[in-house]
């Protein structure tokens, strides 16, 4: 079997007296969109969290293609290839789309010391991202964030791991607050980054949304994995809940 | 993407929609108005005491433009101001190191001042407001105490340092100081950092959406705490011109500048809760406060009366920006 993408191997946390999570196993392999399901307090963010850099797990290894990583901030997460795009935090809606897109890595021109930015480049990048992505109306690269609605951001936060190239893009409630059409275009643009060679976690507390794209699903229940081969091809939303709940639903 | 409205329909609603057409348009009216009720105002000497005062204030704001742009503010810029001058001619008249040397130590004292405030802000995670709060009282209180509260003399030294700071010259009848040409420097320096470089960007993304900013590799932290020394630098750089130019360094000087220097800073368009900001509304935020001082007492009202006209002021231009910063959300290019 090849080597996992990403290995959490014992990752435990507590806040203080309180377990977020026991000692948990989690992997996403190459090319895939991992579904993670749990319900409130499960310890799913709490997991994203330390895989993203956020806050530091009290104990466990995180290993990226079989080598032993260590995760102390954002900044080591996104050399390490890792995207998270939290739900509606993930943008700065005073800048413009392009400004966005580059944030924390702009490309500069001229000398060093002049600091400037490449924002012919940047506009330029970003216009082409833009209809790769699929939104049609033609919007310029240099529309600030606010202007766009909430597909559009969750687009343009994609887009941006995409750009990157980063190897897994973690998805927090992406489809949350978003109409049916735009849902559709998040979850197209999800497959499309697995086909093009990326691999996703996809948080969500809407089951339909989860069952309509991915791979596998990973079940945590009070800061446990209860499940960690769901093949939603081959169960119903029924069980899976039954799963993220431990209760049988009559 | 239902009811929004797109940028750019007409050219009437991108000049109303950028941050600078407010503070623009009431410069013109002012000088208008005021060139109408008395031909002083518009004279050659008014105008040189205008440029002559404007500059240190201006500069002050224009640091605070930045840090309020990241964000955070600064109250202890009036203190600085005050005290640095003060330090600096002590260090001079009681013979410890000559001018040049005097200078460089103060501006490091004060680009001091302004770490530890960053350091407070962004390492303990204390409000700047009451970080700021605590070091402007400091700063007074040691400005005050060393001086025993008398100013400090300034008129024995002779220097190319001071004409280079303040020296003034006439251009035919007309009397200008050298620190005019330093803030328009400064607001230059400054105006491409905003809008040019990749540390303007990590500038406005750490005062409009911090979280995001830092998950994206800005280093917010080290952001706000240069902003906080260059904010300190200029209050510092300030203070000591306007000590030359004065021939005196007094411990008090810049009492209430905080306050007034935020309100042009906010006047000429740049968000009070950060995210947003603008260089050369400031500048026009500036001048369009000394100028309202200047032509209030020209044409007449009783010296008391001012900062009623001021505070109104103030208040009328908040209820406009934020009516236009509602209708134009700007992005900058």
């Amino acid at each position: 079997m090849a080597t996992d993408l990403i290995q959490m191997k014992g990752i435990a946390k507590s806040y203080g007296p309180v377990t977020a999570l026991d000692g948990v196993d989690f992997a996403v392999r190459e090319n895939e969109i991992v579904g993670l399901l749990g319900d409130n307090g499960a310890g799913k963010s709490t997991l994203i969290k330390i895989l993203s850099g956020t806050v530091p797990a009290t104990r466990g290894d995180i290993f990226v293609r079989g080598k032993k990583v260590q995760i102390r901030n954002t900044t080591d997460a996104i050399a390490l290839g890792i995207e998270t795009i939290h739900q509606d935090s993930a943008l700065v809606t005073q800048l413009s789309i392009a400004r966005n897109l580059f944030l924390g890595r702009e490309p500069t021109i001229g000398p060093r010391f002049l600091n400037r930015m490449d924002k012919r480049k940047m506009n330029e990048v970003a216009g082409t991202l833009l209809k790769e992505i699929g939104i049609k109306k033609d919007i310029p690269a240099t529309t600030p964030v606010s202007y766009l609605s909430g597909g559009e951001r969750q687009a343009v936060s994609i887009a941006r791991a995409l750009h990157f190239d980063s190897d897994l893009i973690v998805l927090d409630e992406p489809t949350n607050n978003l109409g049916v059409e735009e849902t559709q275009g998040v979850l197209r643009f999800m497959r499309r980054a697995r086909d093009t060679g990326h691999s996703l976690i996809f948080i969500a507390h809407n089951i339909h949304h989860v069952f309509q794209v991915v791979d596998r699903i990973v079940v945590l229940r009070r800061g446990k994995v209860v499940a960690e081969d769901v093949d939603p091809k081959q169960t119903t939303i029924e069980a899976v809940e039954e799963l993220i709940t431990g209760m049988a639903i009559a | 993407m239902n009811s929004t409205v797109r940028p750019g329909s007409s050219l009437v609603r991108q000049l109303t929609s950028t941050p600078e057409f407010l503070p623009f348009t009431l410069v013109v009216v002012l000088v208008v108005t005021f060139a109408t009720l008395t031909p002083n105002f518009l004279s050659l000497g008014n105008i040189s005491n205008l440029l002559a005062f404007t500059p240190e204030l201006g500069m002050i704001a224009l640091g605070m433009t930045v840090l309020m742009t990241s964000g955070e503010f600064d109250l202890s810029v009036g203190s600085v101001f005050g005290f640095t001058p003060v330090l600096m001619w002590t260090l001079f008249n009681q013979g410890v190191m000559p001018l040049e040397f005097a200078l460089v130590v103060s501006l490091i004292v004060a680009v001091g001042i302004g770490f530890v405030n960053g350091w407070f802000v962004t390492r303990l995670r204390i409000p700047s407001f009451l970080v700021t709060l605590g070091m402007m009282m400091t700063v007074r209180g040691i400005a005050l105490y060393t001086t025993s509260g008398f100013p400090q003399r300034t008129w024995r030294a002779e220097s190319w340092l001071m004409d280079l700071v303040v020296g003034d010259f006439y251009i035919g009848g007309f009397r200008l100081y050298a620190s005019l040409f330093w803030f328009i420097g400064f607001a230059l320096v400054l105006g491409y950092i905003m809008t040019q470089s990749k540390f303007g960007n990590w500038i406005q993304a750490a005062g409009g959406n911090p979280v995001s900013a830092r998950a994206r590799g800005v280093r917010v932290s080290m952001t706000k705490t240069w902003l906080f020394m260059l904010t300190s630098f200029l209050a510092a750089y300030a203070g000591i011109t306007s000590s030359i130019r004065v021939a005196a360094a007094n411990p008090n000087s810049g009492t209430g500048y905080e306050l007034e220097v935020i309100a042009m800073v906010v006047i000429g368009g740049t968000a009070l809760a950060g995210g947003r900001g603008t260089i050369l509304g400031t500048v026009l935020g500036v001048f369009m406060l000394r100028m309202m001082r200047n032509g209030i007492v020209l044409i007449g009202v009783p010296g008391l009366a001012y900062n009623i006209f001021i505070g109104v002021t103030i208040l009328t231009m908040m209820a406009l920006q934020s009516y236009l910063a509602r209708r134009h959300p700007t992005g900058g290019g």
